[in-house]
């Protein structure tokens, strides 16, 4: 199957459907049907979101203000969950810096990965389908599953990691039982499943106009330099997309960490989404783990806000060019 | 080589592009290989330490033992298709529903609306993981499938846009004519835009059942019984709770992964078209 060019479907976005009309002051009794219709048909939304959302989110804020085993009537206790946190819990830095340690190398190094991979099958070769399978497959395994292969693949003295490395003379490390290899091995870990990301490149590949390429043959120019002047920048919104989703992706890591280390060795691979199950699940501290909730929730939202600032200086998009 | 039109620099290949699909297409693999490899192994080969990549033992009858040890195996995988498929199926009906609304009925408050929607797709899980608990415990539904199921019946608002996407993408003037041939809004969306919006419908359902198949933080907080489990907490729960102190059983292990993995491949062989459907609904907006 070839990827079918986005930008082909007639219409996409520009159908002029019905909802930006705007309701008329008095209405007519076939216009009340329609809207009674309207209400009746998103209360499944409608409820979900009360119950399974803003109630729940509510409900949540309250919690992190207090100290609750589940068990026992939640006691209010301020803001002193919060202050615990940032001033006198004992791995909660470092579970933040392994999180954003995390999550600021594996996914920068995963778009590149998938970038890479995109571009080479966005050439002309034989076998393209099989290519293009052949890396997406370990996009397709369960997450559960790749860690248990993994735990395998890092074992330090039979694991095909470390005898690849000893081909070449290199004695490869303990990944998961030391401090300082655990979270490149958990980076390396996502890496494996980075051809997840080629599918949208090469669609938005797919979808660049040939003529830019003319132009820039035409100009001299060699295929690094119409990568990085023609593909790259019209490539820019789906990478933006990708970049958005990494970050939120790769801060609310969890199975990985919980079944291949579970945080160890002395908490160098511990992350927030594991701490907050231990704290919630294992312990009972429904506060606290609320309150790590919260502050988990900020710190994703300010990487994204950092991305989005960003975006206009380097996304590109073809509106700019033609207004 | 062939006189037709040049390639253009950015789409030349040479060995060089070959070379470097076959070594990352083999780096890929090679944890896949090393699966069957494990997975064929007898335990005497496992228990030793003795991995290599090729298989050195062809015991196919680990894809049978799987089913005789301590762990009701059996019932992970049923279990694993009952909340799959279930979840699934809640879904598609209710984003359906909703998605429609959005597209096509007018109503006063709707853009608001809509606006909620999308905004909650920003917040976390993490968020509500804790009150849900609360309220599911509170229902005494802890240690059943409800708790994974139920919410999947409200919808999500990720498939609600997908689907309100794809319908904004259908005329209107069918709608219309067809609401002249006397079909009432529901006839419309059941007889007509509902098949229409199969395409849209099938990448939701491969989509939410792939999540709902590998979801493990989810039985891992609701499920306590072993008959209970679902396949992804299962094949996990068979590394934790190898009766002596010895090595897991990492042939037997690798079996699960296998059959935790396989049906996945599967639909997406036989799904991927949709799911290019889905990027395409998805990236009407979401790549701009």
């Amino acid at each position: 199957m070839t990827v079918v060019d986005a930008a082909a479907v007639p219409g996409r976005g520009t159908v002029p459907g019905p909802a930006g009309r705007p309701p008329r002051a008095k209405m007519p009794p076939h216009r009340r049907k329609e809207a009674l219709l309207f209400y009746l048909f998103i209360s499944p939304w409608v409820i979900g979101f009360l119950a399974f959302l803003l109630g729940p989110m509510i409900f949540s804020i309250y919690l992190s203000f207090t100290e609750w085993d589940s068990f026992t009537p939640p006691r209010w206790v301020g803001l002193e969950n919060y202050i615990t946190l940032l001033t006198d819990d004992p791995i909660f830095w470092k579970v933040m810096g392994n999180t954003a340690y995390y999550a600021i190398i594996s996914v920068p190094l995963g778009m590149a990965v998938s970038l890479f991979i995109a571009n080479l099958l966005n050439k002309k070769v034989r076998f393209r389908k099989l290519f293009r399978t052949l890396v997406y497959l370990p996009h397709l395994i369960p997450i559960v599953a790749v860690a248990l292969i993994f735990q395998m693949v890092f074992a330090p003295g039979a694991g095909p990691l470390n005898q690849a490395l000893s081909l070449v003379g290199i004695t490869g490390p303990n990944w998961l039982m030391d401090a300082a290899w655990v979270k490149p091995a958990l980076i390396l870990m996502s890496l494996w499943q980075a051809g997840g990301g080629t599918i949208l490149l090469l669609a938005g590949m797919n979808g660049i106009p040939k003529e830019l390429y003319e132009a820039a043959e035409i100009d001299g120019a060699s295929s690094m330099r119409q990568f990085w002047s023609v593909t790259f920048p019209q490539l820019t919104p789906v990478i933006f997309f990708n970049l958005i989703m990494g970050i939120i992706g790769s801060f609310q890591v969890f199975a990985q960490v919980f079944i291949l280390t579970g945080g160890g060795p002395d908490n160098a691979s511990q992350m927030a989404v594991p701490m907050l199950f231990d704290e919630a699940f294992r312990f009972y501290h429904m506060g606290y783990g609320s309150a790590i909730a919260w502050i988990l929730f900020v710190v994703i939202m300010a990487f994204t806000a950092l991305a989005f600032a960003t975006s206009g200086r380097w996304v590109f998009y073809e509106s700019e060019v033609r207004s | 080589m062939s006189s037709r039109k040049p390639v253009m620099h950015a789409f030349r290949s040479g060995p060089g592009t070959y070379g470097l699909l076959v070594i990352l297409s083999a780096i890929f693999m090679v944890p896949l290989v090393f699966v069957i490899s494990i997975a064929l192994s007898s335990d005497s080969t496992v228990s030793t330490g003795q991995l290599t990549i090729l298989p050195r033992d062809w015991r196919f009858d680990n894809f049978v033992r799987i089913f005789q040890t301590s762990l009701p195996v059996g019932s992970f995988i049923v279990n694993s298709v009952i909340i799959s498929v279930t979840s699934a199926i809640g879904q598609v009906l209710s984003s359906s529903l909703v998605g429609y609304a959005f597209a096509r009925l007018r109503a006063p408050g709707k853009k608001a609306l809509f606006l909620i929607v999308i905004a909650t797709m920003m917040i976390p899980a993490q968020i509500t993981m804790i009150p849900q608990f609360w309220i599911f415990s509170e229902l005494g539904w802890v240690d059943t499938f409800l708790p994974l199921i139920v919410p999947q019946f409200f919808s999500n608002a990720f498939n609600i846009f997908l689907v309100r996407q794809f319908v904004t993408r259908i005329p209107y003037e069918m709608d219309e004519a067809a609401s002249i041939d006397g079909l009432g809004y529901f006839g419309i969306y059941a007889r007509l835009v509902l098949p229409l919006m199969a395409p849209i419908l099938i990448a939701i359902a491969i989509f939410t059942l792939t999540a709902a198949w590998g979801d493990f933080m989810g039985p891992l907080i609701y499920i306590n019984s072993e008959d209970k489990m679902p396949l992804a907490l299962g094949v996990q729960y068979l590394t934790s709770t190898s009766q002596e102190l010895q090595t897991p059983p990492w042939n037997l292990i690798m079996v699960g992964s296998i059959f935790l993995s396989l049906p996945m491949i599967i639909i997406y062989y036989f799904g991927q078209r949709y799911m290019y459907e889905m990027n395409l609904s998805a990236g009407s907006a979401g790549v701009k």
